[in-house]
């Protein structure tokens, strides 16, 4: 099963590219279904997991380079538990949303849906690989579409933009590739379950210097203070599906590494850093939080807001608690559902009015009352509003961060009155005032792909902050073999 | 008492009501029903809420046989995630059901009145979604049996007063309001969720609130913990009360329709912030003398600040808002001395008599256009009812004998009277200038010559006439609480609702003290007498009373500038100007320029190099590979071969 999630969008890939230049259209339709056959499968892989079985479901695995250097092998497998399951879900949603907010692309589009896809593969294999070697090849394969979409179909200073994300990105990984080795080195396997069950106690290196090498790479991507400042010109400058997916699901792989790889192979060092973890974790809402305010570029504001809201998931797994990593898990599903939902509505606007700058817009309520209201609940969700998924993800991450880190919680907390600030004054000054001529001739969202889009998320976001059982027993299930670790060695 | 005890589902079924109807209006606007007509949302709203209230009746009349004591039911679980276990359920006491009462009665008149006053507005059906949508969350909050349901719904209130009075969001003012009352509540709310955060850590995974109470009263948490909590919530009922210094959100909340002032702001949402204290009463109680004081006090310095502000204001609302925080004044700081049946009391009293006024207001404005009572005057004769209702809840609110408000203004200060004799001074000249500004209210708009009125938010008008049946008929029935509901003091009221609370702390009993009952009776007597003195016989004229009062008359009328404090200098001047900016140039110059600086060393080294640049990008990607088994390289063999290891 998670194979065929991991083959499914690369094939589309290769199937798009095929096309001949004059039918290079269909090339949306080919993503359109092999994205939502992918998300298909994500719900089946969803359902199928059973919370209650410990360990990794669903599991193929096969060896794949076996040149008997030192007696290990580097082998493909893939499974997912309870950790990884909603992140293929979320990934799978947002994956046909980015395609549906696409169907407007017009420059060289089958090569613009064959990159969308295979971004898709690639995250995928970052969220299902069990192998370090794996995630590694996967991690960096991400980097490629990524760079290709933001230089090639971004706006604004996109090659700029689009060199920076790849060169952060790579400087945090090649540390990670020096961490990897030294710990599959050490451990005699790269297997990422064996490696958890007998942490290396020692190695070449100090292990903490191997824990902050494989950290650097998951903090740059995740991302928070100080490694962070790709991201607003990366996402301003990418088109807007490559904004869902970057906010939605990229920035989950660098929190999804720090829950899969170093804290339960490295859960010591976690333990002997993890108040700087939460002071890098409330620094970071709140600091960019402020720089929140201070924006007046409506995607760059969204982007901004991320990196104050992935300082929650910092956060939570600074707590190194049950209730804590579970809420860092959760505010990964949420913030993905909530931030892809506001920046699918930004180029919505940006589609319409073509620009950003929020001075410029006013009263657009009156033209579009539907996209309007669609970005307050967006918007709502959030700055945490309860009702919403957004309000569950960072109580659980509050309630359990206190106890450990009471002054990083308090200031999390503070990131939730700024973000009421950031918010509600964007969709005053966009949204509410009287009628501006200058807007007289917009519509409001009135295509099919575009109310799929949109509603789909609205659902999403919805549906978890009113049954958050829906979710929390896949996540309980993934994050107490973690917790465990940390409880025994507490 | 008369009827069988409420079951369980009929009690939810009070909540789920209202939200039946808030769905089907959302999904119909949704949908673009074509047939879904704006009476559609009103009658629909009106039912659910008709239906709540007949519920609601039966809940207080089964906590009344149950002598107020709290009728157990299960609790639901909502979320399960390790030691993390919420659950949802409902209280029913006599706090509960009373405020059940309250919320459904003034809301379902508002809505009545609603149709009368909004009829026409092209966002009618909008307007009736809220509504509904507001009493849910109203419900949620009163009946919540666990602090972190109460908490969701109180913030879910706080998201329908930011809807509704930015209601007419084309305006800017209006605009600015709504987003204004949200932001400055929520800055309470970032207190009340680290009290809620604390609460749960500290007793180990404790949300339910008679639990909670129970553990504070038997003072097994330290002095700090239970300190921090209750100046947590405090802080929570600062914001959601408008009190000091969290206040000033409350009078530009008047941008919403008036009804919603009516509703929200004035009978029931404000009031939330003295029903939470009131909640957790024994764990109030149970902290350290500091807080009480502290408690009290700020209630006592609001109710004055806020009566000064009144008497000077010229907008009818505007003067109703203030005189609303000053009432709510009063019950923050009767709670803060330990008079619990006191706040609650005068909560349920001022529920009605407050909402009649505002409503009455909004009768006026619709016959002249305007809030300005300067372009009022003489309206007793064109507007008989709205006159004479609108008069009984001046009365009331005045503490005039007999009235409702005198009875529940009466325990506010016998308590002052018992617990602290300088804030009973202050409670007796805040009777007076409360006296003073309602008074000055009547006879600026219903007494004299007619000033014109204005062009008014529905359009033109003629000269004024009486509102129509819809806005009448709800001012009749809310003109009936306001004078009869005072004598539940004389039938045990205090001791019914005195059932919410743990045996140990039951002290109420009714009793009227002769001083205090003289002080209050000649406070407002003596209010009434000046304001008639000043404003109708000009003896002395208001301007020499203004010109004499000097500075204070300025200051007041300028809010004491604790707007332009909050808003210029914190918000806009701190926040905006200085610390925003500097981080933002931070960031830019030195986060991200240590960065650049990297990058542009990184180029003069590749400028030396440059054969190596090829500009591709796999040629990047190898380099950081080369990089990276070079660096591999040179750990084995500083290290030994690792292999043979």
């Amino acid at each position: 099963m998670p194979t065929l999630f991991l083959l499914l969008p690369a094939v589309g890939a290769l199937l798009a590219l095929m096309l001949p230049r004059h039918r290079e259209h269909e090339a949306r339709w080919i993503a359109l279904i092999f994205s939502t056959l992918a998300f298909a499968v994500s719900i089946i892989i969803f359902i199928w997991f059973d919370p209650d079985t410990p360990g990794y479901q669903m599991v193929d695995q096969f060896a794949w380079i076996n040149p008997g250097l030192g007696g290990f092998e580097v082998q493909y497998i893939v499974g997912v538990d309870g950790l990884s399951a909603p992140l293929v879900l979320l990934l799978g949603l947002l994956t046909v949303v980015a395609v549906l907010v696409s169907f407007s692309v017009e420059h060289r589009v089958k090569e613009y849906f064959a990159y969308l896809l295979l971004l898709e593969t690639a995250v995928a294999g970052v969220f299902l690989s069990l192998d370090l070697i794996q995630f590694f090849l996967f991690w960096e394969l991400e980097l490629l579409p990524m760079y290709m979409l933001i230089s090639g179909w971004g706006s604004g200073r996109a090659r700029y933009s689009a060199m920076k994300f790849l060169i952060y990105t790579l400087a945090g990984s090649a540390f990670m590739l020096v961490g990897f080795l030294v710990l599959g080195l050490e451990g005699g396997t790269f297997e990422i379950e064996a490696l958890t069950q007998a942490p290396p106690q020692d190695a070449l290196v100090p292990l903490s210097l191997v824990f902050w090498a494989i950290m650097l790479a998951f903090l740059v991507k995740l991302p928070v203070f100080p490694v962070h400042t790709w991201l607003p010109d990366a996402h301003t400058d990418a088109p807007t599906a490559v904004s869902v997916m970057l906010a939605g699901v990229l920035l989950k792989m660098g929190g999804y590494g720090i829950l899969r790889i170093a804290l339960p192979i490295l859960p010591e060092q976690a333990h002997d850093f993890r108040v700087i973890l939460a002071a890098i974790a409330g620094f970071s809402v709140v600091y960019g939080a402020v720089i929140t305010l201070q924006q007046r570029d409506l995607k760059r504001l969204v982007a901004y807001s991320s990196v104050s809201h992935m300082g929650y998931v910092l956060l939570g797994v600074a707590a190194l608690g049950a209730v804590g990593l579970s809420g860092a898990a959760l505010q990964m599903f949420t913030h993905g559902t909530i931030t892809g939902l506001l920046f699918v509505m930004v180029g919505l606007v940006y589609e319409r009015t073509h620009t950003r700058e929020i001075s410029e817009m006013s009263g657009l309520m009156h033209r579009m009352p539907l996209i309007g209201t669609v970005m307050l609940i967006a918007g709502l969700a959030s700055l945490g509003l309860p009702g919403m998924s957004g309000f569950v993800a960072e109580l659980t991450t509050f309630l359990g961060a206190f106890d450990a880190h009471p002054a990083a919680t308090i200031a999390g907390i503070f990131g939730v009155v700024l973000a009421a600030g950031y918010i509600l004054w964007t969709v005053q000054r966009v949204f509410h005032g009287p009628p501006d001529e200058k807007w007289a001739q917009l519509t409001d969202a009135n295509r099919w792909w575009e109310y799929t889009a949109m509603g789909s998320l609205v659902v999403s976001i919805l549906l978890i902050g009113i049954f958050p059982q829906l979710i929390t027993r896949s996540i309980e299930s993934g994050i107490e073999p973690i917790a465990r670790i940390f409880e025994a060695s507490a | 008492m008369f009827l069988g005890d409420i079951p369980e589902a009929a009690v939810w079924a009070i909540y789920f009501a209202p939200m039946v109807s808030f769905a089907i209006i959302a999904g119909a606007l949704l949908l673009r029903v074509p047939q879904f007509q704006d009476q559609h949302a009103s009658n629909l709203t009106i039912g659910a809420i008709g239906i709540s209230w007949l519920l609601a009746l039966w809940a207080l009349d089964t906590s009344i046989g149950a002598d107020g004591e709290r009728v157990g039911f299960d609790s639901h679980l909502w979320m399960e995630l390790f030691e993390l276990r919420i659950e949802f359920g409902v209280t029913l006491d006599s706090l509960s059901a009373l405020m059940m009462f309250v919320v459904t009665s003034v809301s379902l008149l508002v809505q009545i009145y609603s149709t009368g006053y909004m009829h026409g507005d092209t966002g009618y059906r909008r307007y009736f979604m809220h509504m509904s949508l507001f009493t849910v969350a109203m419900l949620g909050l009163v009946m919540a049996s666990s602090l972190l349901q109460l908490f969701i719904h109180w913030e879910l209130v706080g998201l329908t007063s930011y809807l509704l009075v930015g209601f007419w969001f084309d305006k800017p003012s209006a605009a600015a309001a709504a987003k204004k009352a949200f932001i400055v509540t929520r800055f309470g709310d970032f207190f009340f969720m680290i009290a809620v955060v604390l609460i749960w850590t500290k007793t180990g995974g404790v949300f339910d609130i008679a639990e909670i109470n129970a553990i504070a009263e038997h003072h097994e948490l330290s002095d700090s913990v239970l300190t921090g909590f209750v100046l947590g919530i405090f802080a929570g009922a600062v914001g959601k009360s408008a009190q000091f210094p969290l206040h000033f959100w409350l009078p530009d909340a008047m941008e919403g329709p008036t009804p919603v002032s009516s509703l929200l702001h004035s009978a029931t949402m404000v009031a939330a912030g003295v029903y939470l204290l009131g909640r957790f009463f024994p764990a109030v109680e149970a902290s350290p003398d500091g807080v009480h004081t502290t408690i009290a006090y700020v209630g006592g310095f609001t109710a004055i600040l806020a009566a000064s502000m009144g008497i000077v204001a010229n907008d009818i609302k505007r003067v109703l808002a203030y005189s609303t925080i000053s009432q709510l004044g009063y019950m923050v700081m009767v709670i803060g001395l330990g008079g619990f049946v006191a706040a609650i009391f005068h909560l349920f009293t001022h529920a009605f008599f407050k909402s009649l006024l505002f409503q009455g207001s909004g009768s006026v404005n619709h016959a002249t256009g305007t809030f300005d009572m300067r372009l009022m005057g003489g309206l007793w004769k064109v507007m008989p009812i709205t006159f004479w209702t609108f008069l009984i809840g001046a009365l009331s609110l005045s503490g005039f004998p007999g009235f409702a408000g005198f009875w529940s203004k009466d325990e506010i200060l016998l308590d002052a009277w018992k617990y602290d004799k300088f804030l009973f001074v202050i409670g007796v000249i805040v009777a007076f200038m409360t006296a003073f500004y309602m008074f000055r209210v009547i006879i600026m708009t219903f007494v004299g010559e007619y000033r014109g009125g204005e062009e008014s938010e529905h359009g033109g008008h003629g000269p004024p006439h009486e509102s129509p049946r819809s806005m009448t008929t709800p001012l009749i029935i809310l003109a009936v609480p306001s004078v009869l509901f005072g004598f539940f003091a004389l039938n045990g009221f205090g001791t019914f609702l005195e059932g919410s609370l743990p045996e140990e702390i039951r002290h109420f009993e009714f009793k009227l003290e002769p001083v205090v009952v003289a002080c209050s009776v000649s406070a407002a007597l003596g209010g009434i007498g000046a304001a008639w003195a000043v404003y109708f016989f000009r003896q002395p004229a208001p301007e020499q009373l203004g010109k004499a009062a000097g500075p204070l008359y300025t200051v007041a009328a300028d809010k004491f500038y604790v707007d332009e404090i909050a808003e210029d200098g914190v918000v806009r001047g701190a926040l905006d100007r200085v610390l925003g900016p500097a981080a933002a140039a931070f960031d830019k110059y030195v986060v991200d320029g240590v960065v650049t600086g990297a990058a542009l060393a990184a180029r003069q080294v590749g400028d030396m190099a440059r054969r190596l640049e090829t500009g591709q990008l796999q040629a990047y990607t190898s380099m950081s590979m080369l990089g990276v088994v070079v660096a591999v390289a040179v750990i084995f063999v500083l290290s030994g071969n690792v292999l043979e290891r």
